[in-house]
């Protein structure tokens, strides 16, 4: 099929009028980029041309890590067009991919054109059509939120006396696509009007406003959802929704405010938490449950994922604690609000539980009792944003004390472990700073001392060796309640086995992945022993918060063993690889260390 | 090296593929039934400025209909084509801009020389860039890597397909033309070919 043949096919190309689609025809190009050529790039220039892929496949991408994966017949570069912004991600050649184009100006016609223009609307109206014809809705892309979130800046009024020049220049000045108009009749005028009905009017900016603005308006109360919101934009074809509350405009809405809702955004939710209240924080759990949700969906690797998770983790931690400073005072000596276990490595997917410390360079008992306090706020305004409480009591409000208690603490479990107690300990070695001005160099000093003291290691490496693989004698996979738990079986081994192997090496990386490769670079681990394990854990990250978003999605409590019915014949295969490859590094690191020869 | 510096960026060029429809394969006893062309520029096959015509054979010239056929063509179209000599200076136009960008061009230059001739016309002999050489070019430079790598399939849809273009109609004059440019792109991305002396 030559190029307008395969067009005339494809929405919303099929939606175009004879004229409109000698245009595109007209302005088509045909591009091939080469696998690994970058077509957009995140934060560069904007787009110039709409992309349609024709043949191969086409990554988005951030960060390296692809978000979504197009094919034959889909577009990309529009958001960057519509919003005339830099494309918010990498727009890459999966595979060699032949695509066609047309200009910006040309698309800007076309989006003139109301069917053509839905169309990226329409995305969303399906998707939500789609998610509530399910029993249970997914997490992610809740159009039935209130619009009013969604409005971030006052709106901007002018006259009913003003010109369209100064409306123009109000426009300008503010930003804005749009001005209100104060009448009565009360109206409103965008840059649209300002092209359509005065400019290609041939009418000067002298033009009344009143004139030329759309009378009556039609807005939404401020409680609708972002769903009311599409739908009157749908049917009475206009591009900004006005909202009210108590018959007063809040704010605009606009089509590239929906847009740019389409995938529920980390960001916005962590400008809120950082200016937030805490008392407004209810919902925190579960706002990030839909953003976890919907970043898998869109195939962000979960243990990037944790990544963002644990950015907002710490913003809300900061908060909560910058709030109790405020109530409670100046803090009478520096500190370090500190983090461990999942969330110091920033491995944390779901809120599973909060483990964090207090250490603080205070010299009396006032001092202490004072910082007790500010735990006690934390961990309750924690608590709040239902972040589950530790079982094993690993807070704050237990863990608080002076540098050089913590940094006895540490010399204990180093100097004279004791298994038991090293077990429950040993997520302190993962420890973070989230907030505070203590320095805490001191206390990486005395876990970097850990590399010398072997029977430490040894220790180390039995409590790794505590967590076996569900592997029968024939290498087969032994199910639990007809499912395997992921976390004890395969992912908690191989977080020990590469804390093991960063003290050992007496590196300072806390992450997972980051821990296996600084331990093979500095010798610990051979290359293909840490690729092989990073593999691992990235397979089985995976895996588990796949199950663990399926049960929240069929409002299930996750459970520890996931179902072995959920995996495909593949992933089957492919965990009874990862489980034989910890059971063999797992082996080595017996013999290394001579565990068996320890008490 | 000289001429590496002086040849100009690949992306500089334009480069009008071309392609006709012939009633056979001898210049002498065969006449052209159409031509397409469409222009490469700035490394993007320009759709818009493509160009097509039917070629009214001369009088007393008969081609038989199942020829015609094959070329997707109808016998009553080529009554209102405009002959040879009006449609020879809408490809010389082109020829003259850049290179001429072929698939197999023995075939095709034959025939453009010939008629060129039989007009009186001087042949303004533009670089041509050959996919079938760039096909051969590439295989070439796998042969220094593997011992005994597979020949390539150098006909137009074959060719296409191993490089995972999309299948297009054949034996039509502009669908040919533009198969051709898009094959010249991927050619060109494995090639590496940075300068028209690359290519050509």
């Amino acid at each position: 099929m030559e190029p307008a043949e395969f067009l005339r096919h494809q929405p919303p190309f099929d939606q175009l009028g004879p004229a409109a689609f000698r245009a595109v025809e007209e302005a088509l190009e045909v591009v091939y980029l080469a696998r690994g050529e970058f077509a957009l790039r995140r934060g560069g220039p904007r787009a110039e041309h709409l992309y349609v892929v024709r043949k191969g496949t086409v990554r988005l991408e951030r960060d390296g890590a692809a978000v979504q994966v197009l094919e034959e017949g889909d577009a990309f570069a529009f958001p960057s067009l519509i919003g005339r912004t830099s494309p918010h991600v990498d727009v890459v050649a999966a595979e060699d991919v032949l695509a066609y184009r047309i200009p910006a100006a040309v698309f800007e016609q076309l989006m003139e054109a109301p069917a053509f223009r839905e169309f990226f609307l329409l995305d969303l109206t399906d998707r939500l059509r789609r998610s509530a014809a399910l029993q249970a809705p997914p997490l992610g892309l809740d159009l039935g939120r209130s619009a009013r979130a969604l409005v971030t800046r006052d709106p901007v009024g002018i006259a009913l006396g003003a010109t369209a020049g100064e409306a123009a220049r109000v426009m300008r000045e503010r930003g804005v696509s749009s001005v209100l108009v104060a009448g009565p009749p009360d109206g409103i005028l965008t840059d649209r009007d300002l092209r359509s009905r005065v400019l290609a009017e041939g009418r000067g900016p002298e033009t009344p406003v009143a004139d030329v603005m759309s009378s009556p308006v039609a807005t939404l109360e401020g409680g609708a959802s972002l769903f009311d919101v599409l739908m009157l934009m749908l049917d009475r074809r206009v591009h900004h929704v006005p909202l009210t509350e108590h018959g007063r405009i809040v704010g605009v809405l606009t089509d590239t405010d929906l847009l740019r809702a389409q995938v529920q955004s980390p960001i916005a939710l962590l400008k809120r938490v950082a200016s937030g209240d805490p008392g407004d924080l209810g919902d925190y759990a579960e706002s990030l449950t839909q953003i976890v949700d919907s970043l898998f969906s869109a195939g962000l690797e979960a243990a990037r994922i944790g990544r963002v998770v644990s950015r907002l983790n710490d913003t809300l931690a900061a908060a909560l604690l910058r709030n109790a400073e405020r109530e409670l005072g100046a803090p009478p000596a520096p500190y370090a609000w500190i983090v461990f276990g999942s969330e110091g490595r920033m491995e944390q997917t779901l809120l599973t539980d909060q483990d964090n410390a207090l250490v603080h360079a205070g010299t009396t008992p006032e001092h202490q009792r004072w910082f007790e306090g500010l735990a006690e706020r934390v961990v309750r305004g924690l608590i709040a944003a239902r972040f589950p409480e530790c079982p094993g009591g690993f807070m704050a409000t237990k863990w608080c004390q002076p540098l050089p208690g913590w940094q006895a603490t540490f010399r204990g479990w180093i100097g004279t472990p004791d298994p038991q107690a090293l077990l429950d300990a040993s997520s302190f070695f993962d420890w973070r700073v989230v907030h505070g001005a203590l320095d805490l160099a001191p206390l990486e000093d005395v876990a970097r001392g850990a590399s010398r003291e072997s029977t430490f290691l040894a220790h180390l490496a039995r409590t790794a060796l505590g967590f076996t693989p569900p592997l029968g004698a024939f290498r087969q996979i032994k199910l639990d309640h007809g499912g395997v738990e992921l976390k004890r079986g395969g992912l908690a081994p191989i977080v020990a086995l590469a804390r093991l192997f960063a003290l050992e090496a007496g590196v300072s990386e806390r992450g997972t992945l980051d821990r296996l490769a600084a331990a093979s670079a500095a010798g610990v681990l051979s290359a293909e022993g840490a690729a092989t394990l990073s593999e691992a854990f990235r397979f089985l990250m995976r895996l588990r918060l796949r199950d663990q978003l399926q049960a929240l999605r069929a409002g299930r409590e996750p459970q520890a063993v996931a179902s072995f019915e959920g995996f495909s014949s593949l992933e089957r295969s492919q965990l009874k690889d990862v489980f034989l490859a910890i059971r063999e590094v797992q082996e080595s690191v017996r013999l290394r260390h001579a565990t068996d020869r320890l008490g | 090296m000289f001429f590496l510096r002086t040849s100009p960026d690949w992306e500089t060029v334009t480069y009008w593929a071309l392609d006709l429809e012939t009633s056979g394969l001898d210049p002498k006893r065969h006449v052209i039934l159409s031509a397409g062309m469409v222009p490469v520029r700035g490394g993007v096959v320009r759709w818009g400025e493509r160009w097509e015509s039917l070629v009214r054979p001369a009088d007393g010239v008969t081609v038989p209909e199942d020829g015609l056929r094959a070329h997707h063509i109808l016998p009553g179209e080529l009554e209102h084509a405009p002959m040879l000599g009006a449609v020879l200076p809408e490809i010389d136009r082109r020829a003259r801009e850049g290179a001429l960008l072929v698939h197999f061009g023995q075939l095709d230059l034959g025939f453009l020389r010939a008629a060129y001739a039989a007009h009186g016309l001087t042949w303004p002999k533009p670089r041509v860039v050959d996919t079938v050489e760039l096909l051969q070019k590439l295989h070439h430079r796998r042969h220094q890597l593997t011992p005994h790598p597979t020949p390539p399939r150098t006909a137009l849809p074959e060719a296409r397909e191993d490089f995972g273009l999309p299948p297009y109609a054949n034996h039509h004059a502009l669908t040919d033309a533009l198969a051709t440019a898009e094959l010249f792109l991927a050619l060109r991305a494995r090639l590496q070919a940075r300068r028209l002396a690359d290519l050509c």
